[in-house]
């Protein structure tokens, strides 16, 4: 409200009607469907050729192909598990179960049925949409914290079961192995890099087909948010009893949101299974749980980019920065940190617990209010500069 | 006679099982309760008992972890068993009274999700802490000899097996478990129900405003019932030590367990607790020596049809439930 008031009186000053009318464009652009589904692409299409392949920048951050589709693949799930936390107001302790559910399905048919790609990630969010429809059912009896408990609970029901009584299908505690995947539609191999231009960007082809289904979920998700079914999830997150009264089906409401973040859930655990080809399971324990809750608090629950900020920091986090023997000052061999990849989980877990406390809006959140603070500073000073040039007329 | 002997053995073990269970939700429960404040790091108050347990009583070698590479080469003082029983709960109240103090109370007007979110950030913290420390090696908690001993005086055998009618030779330790548990709750259970403190603290769940009003400070009530629900966390963890493998995850595995006792027995309520702990720790034992493979899943299969059928809980209070 303030940005759209300082532009207005910006624009009534005759002297800076471009540079603001620009500014104020821009503003009207970025919350545009089509803008958010295009920039999301433009960074699908050049994230991992700069992460992993890239002149100095590739150098500076020491990225690899396989870790940048891991976090589209982790950023998926996170956007759906923020459609529940961050837009519902409901935490859940029990996604592994769909994370790792999924992952367990895409296998099995796999192995016993048919080992295209299409069909693994259908048959896994199917059976994620299915299970998130029944875990919702039981969890949202009750509400509050007993959600967060119920979810948990049934969702370490589902690990134990698949460790031992089901061993016979998930082969127990040591994890589907052997899973083989086909080309997709009998024709593109996946595991081979892209031609020409599109495999100096993309790389594989996997990355291209997880890419391509990391903008639909951004589109999809962006869709939901700012349509009325939308507001409704964040009306409930706000208040309640508030919403029952106006006369909405709140059970229903929140039964849908946890089954579309079921969803998600299931889209990503079924490209994790092709990814690993392989599914562990640790990916049906809660503390799987724990780090999607993790990533997305850290990264800003309530937002649409936040969640993504966040896998990527926790991941780059686990898989190379815990590989660092030493925390140095930049551009020195002053030795800040002995052994500093040994505690990037206790320092990660410090992180989180002071962005809960003093930052709920989390990383995306602090990004923003640096990003405003240097938009009204330009501001000012183009302000400042048009009514110099105009006073020396 | 053989299978009465089962039986009995199978009612013992779940007894001394649902016992940690008992413990460990009737602080949660209490602090739920009262102070509505949800804690996901009671398991790492659990975590703290076990290994201050292990470092009073005992004195171990260390294999791995920072404090063996900054040469530690054992941990512990080795004082005891009746030692640590006395001093941990000492020490974890401590440390629940300064969680009250310096992070709970800053979140209770704030909403469910951040109590459970900071709560669980800090069990990660101090998980990642004692990994840090001692290492991902699990600890050898042996079962005490004895307890009460001062210097010549040999003192009571607590561990090995006793002669017991029918079912014949049993682990006395898991005995003195369930009867340390017992004690416990009861003092609790009287505290809250018969001394005017327990009344205060009844009183604030109810109308904690009203509390106010008649001039009692409810802040102090409320920082003694959570270093009470802490110290309990912290007796199950010596207790429960020398019973289970202690490694820096147990804090984190047995939380769960715990909120579910809590939620089926009915939250806020003391008794309520005791029959959660009893009957998941019966059906853990039972399907342990039935059906192996479905031990774990039998628990959580009770507690989803249990809050089916009751969702407050076997004796929640339907009105107070949330």
């Amino acid at each position: 409200m303030s940005q759209k008031e300082t532009n207005r009186s910006a624009s009534s000053d005759g002297g800076t009607v471009f540079g603001s009318s620009v500014i104020a464009r821009w503003e009207h652009l970025r919350g545009q469907e089509g803008t958010v589904v295009a920039l999301t692409a433009i960074f699908v299409a050049l994230f991992p050729w700069l992460f992993a392949r890239a002149p100095v920048v590739a150098d500076f951050l020491q990225g690899y192909q396989d870790l940048a589709t891991l976090i589209l693949i982790w950023g998926i799930f996170a956007i759906g598990f923020d459609l529940l936390l961050g837009y519902t107001g409901l935490l859940s302790f029990g996604h592994a179960a769909f994370w790792g559910g999924s992952a367990y399905a895409a296998g099995i048919i796999a192995k016993n049925v048919i080992a295209d790609p299409l069909v693994m990630v259908l048959t896994g969010t199917a059976f994620a949409v299915v299970l998130a429809w029944v875990l919702g059912f039981l969890s949202l009896r009750r509400g509050g914290i007993y959600f967060s408990i119920l979810t948990l609970a049934f969702a370490q029901m589902f690990y134990y079961m698949a460790a031992s009584p089901l061993a016979f299908l998930t082969n127990g505690e040591n994890g589907l192995t052997g899973v083989h995947v086909d080309s997709l539609l009998g024709v593109v191999n996946l595991e081979a890099d892209l031609p020409s231009i599109a495999g100096t960007l993309l790389g594989t082809g996997f990355y291209a087909f997880v890419g391509v289904f990391f903008v639909a979920a951004v589109a999809i998700a962006f869709r939901i948010l700012n349509s009325p079914y939308g507001m409704v999830f964040r009306a409930i997150r706000e208040n309640e009893s508030r919403a029952e009264f106006v006369g909405l089906n709140v059970w229903r409401y929140k039964l849908m949101a946890f089954i579309i973040s079921g969803a998600f859930a299931g889209v990503a655990g079924s490209l994790f299974a092709i990814h690993g080809a392989y599914v562990p399971l640790e990916s049906l324990f809660w503390t799987q749980s724990g780090e999607i809750v993790i990533m997305t608090v850290l990264g800003g629950a309530g937002s649409m980019f936040g969640p993504i900020l966040g896998v990527g920091v926790y991941l780059y986090i686990e898989n190379i920065v815990s590989t660092l023997q030493a925390l140095t000052l930049p551009g020195t061999s002053i030795v800040l940190i002995e052994d500093f990849g040994f505690y990037w989980h206790l320092l990660l877990g410090t992180v989180f617990v002071v962005v809960v406390w003093l930052a709920p809006d989390g990383l995306w959140g602090i990004l923003g209010s640096i990003r405003r603070f240097i938009a009204q500073q330009l501001r000012r000073l183009v302000v400042f500069v048009t009514e110099r040039l105009g006073g020396a007329n | 006679m053989s299978v009465l002997s089962d039986i009995i053995v199978i009612l013992l073990n779940g007894l001394q099982q649902g016992a940690i269970y008992v413990l460990l939700a009737v602080g949660l429960s209490i602090i739920l309760g009262t102070l509505k404040f949800v804690n996901f790091a009671h398991g790492a108050l659990y975590l703290v008992g076990t290994y201050a347990g292990l470092f009073v009583a005992l004195s171990v070698p260390l294999s791995s972890g920072k404090l063996q590479e900054w040469g530690f080469s054992t941990f512990g003082l080795g004082w005891g068993f009746l030692a640590a029983l006395l001093l941990v709960p000492l020490v974890v109240f401590v440390v629940g009274l300064a969680m009250e103090r310096y992070l709970a109370r800053s979140f209770y007007d704030r909403p469910d999700t951040d109590q459970i979110l900071v709560t669980f950030g800090l069990a990660i913290v101090v998980q990642e802490l004692f990994r840090t420390l001692f290492g991902s090696n699990s600890l050898p908690f042996t079962q005490p000899e004895r307890i009460l001993e001062f210097g010549s005086f040999a003192g009571i055998p607590v561990s090995g097996p006793v002669a017991l009618p029918i079912v014949g030779n049993f682990p006395q330790w898991r005995l003195w478990v369930i009867g340390i548990t017992a004690i416990l709750v009861a003092l609790v259970y009287l505290m809250v129900e018969y001394t005017d403190f327990g009344l205060v603290v009844r009183a604030g769940t109810r109308d904690a405003e009203m509390v106010r009003l008649l001039g009692i400070k409810i802040t102090r009530p409320y920082i003694v019932v959570f270093g009470i629900g802490a110290a309990l966390a912290g007796v199950a963890g010596v207790v429960g030590g020398p019973l289970n493998v202690v490694n820096p995850t147990i804090g984190t595995n047995i939380l769960v367990p715990a909120f579910l006792t809590v939620v089926i027995g009915g939250v806020g309520s003391i008794a309520g607790a005791v029959v959660g702990g009893i009957v998941f720790g019966l059906t853990t034992a039972a399907l342990v020596s039935l059906a192996p493979a479905w031990s774990q899943v039998g628990l959580y299969a009770i507690a989803a049809i249990v809050l089916l059928v009751r969702p407050q809980g076997i004796l929640g209070d339907e009105e107070v439930a949330p």
